[in-house]
């Protein structure tokens, strides 16, 4: 796809974002509202680093350190029931009263299912291989996929080193759907604020599938840069689920908190109404180029 | 004045007793269905492509009722006289896939497409009318409840047509005729309003009785007084239930079927109600290096299920069985082989 295509069908918009912009570390730029060609709101996440985990909470939040990432892609909502059904997927879940609320039940493998959908929308290459066992992931393919763990905690922190990205639990019931004031039940997306980045429900509403296998002592030996998570498993492996949803705790929506979820994939019905997820996809050089307002070099 | 017994006497005479009593509530399934004329027909794993086989009663023979090494053939359903079979055939690969609904003899002659993009068909008690659930949208995925809406086709006729009530049909998979024709029962899962439920639809009519039972697929007795169901991966259950009713309600638990390891999955009744087939494996999702499959749960349509067999139970009302490891006189395996054998479906058939 060449960035022409790219740009036209993003149809690119500047997001005020100036004023809740927190101090991103090592951030070159600031983050950047797109729509893509199927008509998703996209935040371009700039490349940074940021500190990852924590020592004064669950084990396997330690230790906490420093993770540097790239540029990347991240929607601005949870994928919600109109995105599921307009990729023509059935649609598992539990509260349809509107279809603005996000997806849930969904099974890890029926999210990447969503996320090649999309890139075959729009002409992208899927990351996920279907013709191999467990739908290896292709990092290097330019289609839509599931955020590694790393990748989402430093969205959902946007340059925040709280233990949310807007400071302390008070402000949770401000600023996310979990169990003190969601009512038992899921809620449209976008109706509590977004993080300084512009991105809205990363705490509560529904947890989040992020690509990686789960492993308690993963953060004792985990990568610099851009960290993949453990090896994949050959069983039914726990992958990683963050941020909490309507039925958590205040300390489950935690930026560092992480949970160790059974995928679902050998369930005939997937009953865990809390489990939905969002899309990343990485992006070219020129495209962020592009982004940031730079010239590009088919200008 | 009795005569006085010696305790351990007593306590013997009762366990011989109990033993039998036991022995005779139980029946040797063994035994009874090596005199059968019931076929079962089923999904067989075969040399990299799905067929249909047919297995005698006591598993004891079997035979590749399709052998089409090129075409995929997949969830058998034999009409109520047993003179026909329908099934699916998966064309195709991946979201390209084309599954249709089809129909032959019971003998494997007289192949006939009914419909593409259809599903989790079933006979209406005519055995002239298919009933099968279209899918919801016309890309292809492996998810059972990926239907929209009932359709009945009318063989000789030619014709198909939708259920009056079509609309609001979503998300069903597994149905099954009452014997009477009054009704269709089937599982919803987040469609309709449910969650996740069986239902009683009404075959030519608007209502619809949520019966108010956790697991999936259920299907009547040949009398239409019984349901039988998977109740959880690891049980099988039968309530009873008036059909002839307009407001059917069930009945508390008589026959329970229990597997505390292996998943069982795809109940079916035998011609004369007395025994329960079904698909019994290990858990797991599938072998997508297997041509014509996907990868979901094992129970699924067109998935792979290594180490998957067909078993039978007799129904004992009022007791329950429990499936280990060694066959005793209450359940039998009718296929040995773990070719992922699946949805089976009991039949006699017509005498030449």
């Amino acid at each position: 796809m060449t960035l022409q295509q790219f740009t036209g069908a993003l149809g690119l918009l500047a997001l005020g974002l100036a004023n809740g912009c927190g101090p991103a570390q090592s951030s070159p730029a600031e983050p950047q509202l797109v729509t893509t060609a199927s008509g998703v709101s996209m935040i371009v996440i700039p490349a940074g680093s940021f500190q990852m985990g924590s020592d004064e909470h669950e084990a396997d939040e330690r230790p906490r350190h420093e993770v540097r990432l790239g540029t990347f892609l991240m929607d601005q909502f949870e994928v919600t029931h109109d995105l599921f059904v307009k990729a023509q997927l059935p649609n598992p879940s539990c509260w349809q009263d509107d279809s603005r609320k996000p997806v849930e039940r969904v099974r890890w493998r029926e999210a990447k299912l969503y996320c090649n959908e999309r890139s075959l929308m729009e002409e992208l290459t899927p990351c996920y291989d279907e013709a191999k066992p467990g739908w290896p992931c292709d990092f290097n393919a330019n289609g839509y996929r599931l955020p590694t763990e790393a990748e989402w905690e430093y969205a959902a922190r946007a340059g925040s080193s709280r233990l949310y990205s807007f400071g302390d639990v008070a402000k949770l019931k401000a600023n996310g759907w979990f169990a003190d004031n969601a009512g038992k039940r899921t809620h449209v997306v976008g109706t509590r604020r977004p993080n300084a980045w512009g991105l809205h429900d990363l705490y509560g509403n529904v947890s989040e599938w992020c690509q990686d296998v789960y492993a308690p002592d993963y953060y004792k030996s985990s990568p610099a840069h851009d960290p993949l998570g453990p090896a994949e498993g050959i069983a039914d492996t726990k992958r990683v689920m963050k941020g909490g949803s309507w039925k958590a705790s205040a300390s489950m929506c935690r930026a560092s908190f992480r949970k160790g979820q059974r995928t679902g994939d050998t369930d005939a019905c997937f009953f865990t109404d809390y489990c939905g997820f969002r899309c990343v996809r990485r992006v070219m050089a020129a495209e962020v180029e592009s982004f940031l307002g730079k010239s590009s070099p088919e200008k | 004045m009795k005569p006085t017994q010696h305790p351990k006497t007593s306590a013997l005479l009762f366990g011989v007793v109990l033993f039998q009593a036991l022995t005779l509530q139980a029946g040797n399934v063994r035994e009874e269905l090596a005199g059968s004329k019931f076929r079962l027909v089923h999904e067989v794993y075969a040399n990299n492509n799905w067929e249909l086989f047919v297995t005698s009663a006591d598993g004891k023979s079997s035979a590749n009722l399709t052998n089409t090494p090129d075409v995929n053939e997949l969830y058998p359903q034999a009409s109520p006289d047993g003179a026909k079979i329908c099934f699916l055939v998966d064309s195709g690969k991946g979201r390209a896939t084309v599954r249709s609904l089809w129909v032959m003899n019971s003998d494997g002659t007289g192949r006939k497409k009914v419909t593409d993009r259809a599903r989790q068909q079933c006979w209406a008690p005519d055995s002239q009318t298919i009933a099968f659930l279209p899918q919801e949208y016309p890309k292809f995925n492996v998810t059972d409840y990926y239907t929209k809406g009932i359709s009945f086709h009318h063989l000789p006729s030619g014709n198909t047509r939708e259920h009056v009530n079509t609309k609001p049909l979503h998300h069903l998979y597994n149905i099954s005729y009452a014997p009477n024709g009054k009704w269709i029962v089937a599982t919803v899962h987040a469609g309709m309003g449910h969650r996740h439920t069986n239902l009683l639809i009404e075959a030519n009519g608007s209502k619809i009785i949520n019966l108010g039972i956790d697991g999936c697929r259920p299907t009547f007795s040949p009398d239409g007084k019984h349901i039988a169901w998977g109740a959880g991966d690891h049980e099988l259950a039968v309530v009873p239930i008036d059909i002839e009713s307009d407001n059917p309600k069930l009945g508390k638990k008589v026959f329970q079927v229990f597997d505390k390891q292996n998943k069982i999955y795809h109940v079916d009744w035998s011609p004369d109600g007395r025994f329960l087939s079904f698909s019994r494996g290990p858990n797991g999702k599938g072998d997508i290096t297997k041509p014509g499959t996907y990868e979901a749960a094992c129970e699924i349509v067109g998935v792979h299920a290594k180490g998957w067999d067909i078993f039978a139970v007799k129904v004992a009302r009022g007791g329950s069985v429990t499936i280990g490891h060694k066959p005793v006189y209450d359940w039998q395996p009718l296929t040995r082989n773990g070719y992922s054998n699946k949805e089976s479906d009991w039949f006699l058939p017509p005498s030449k």
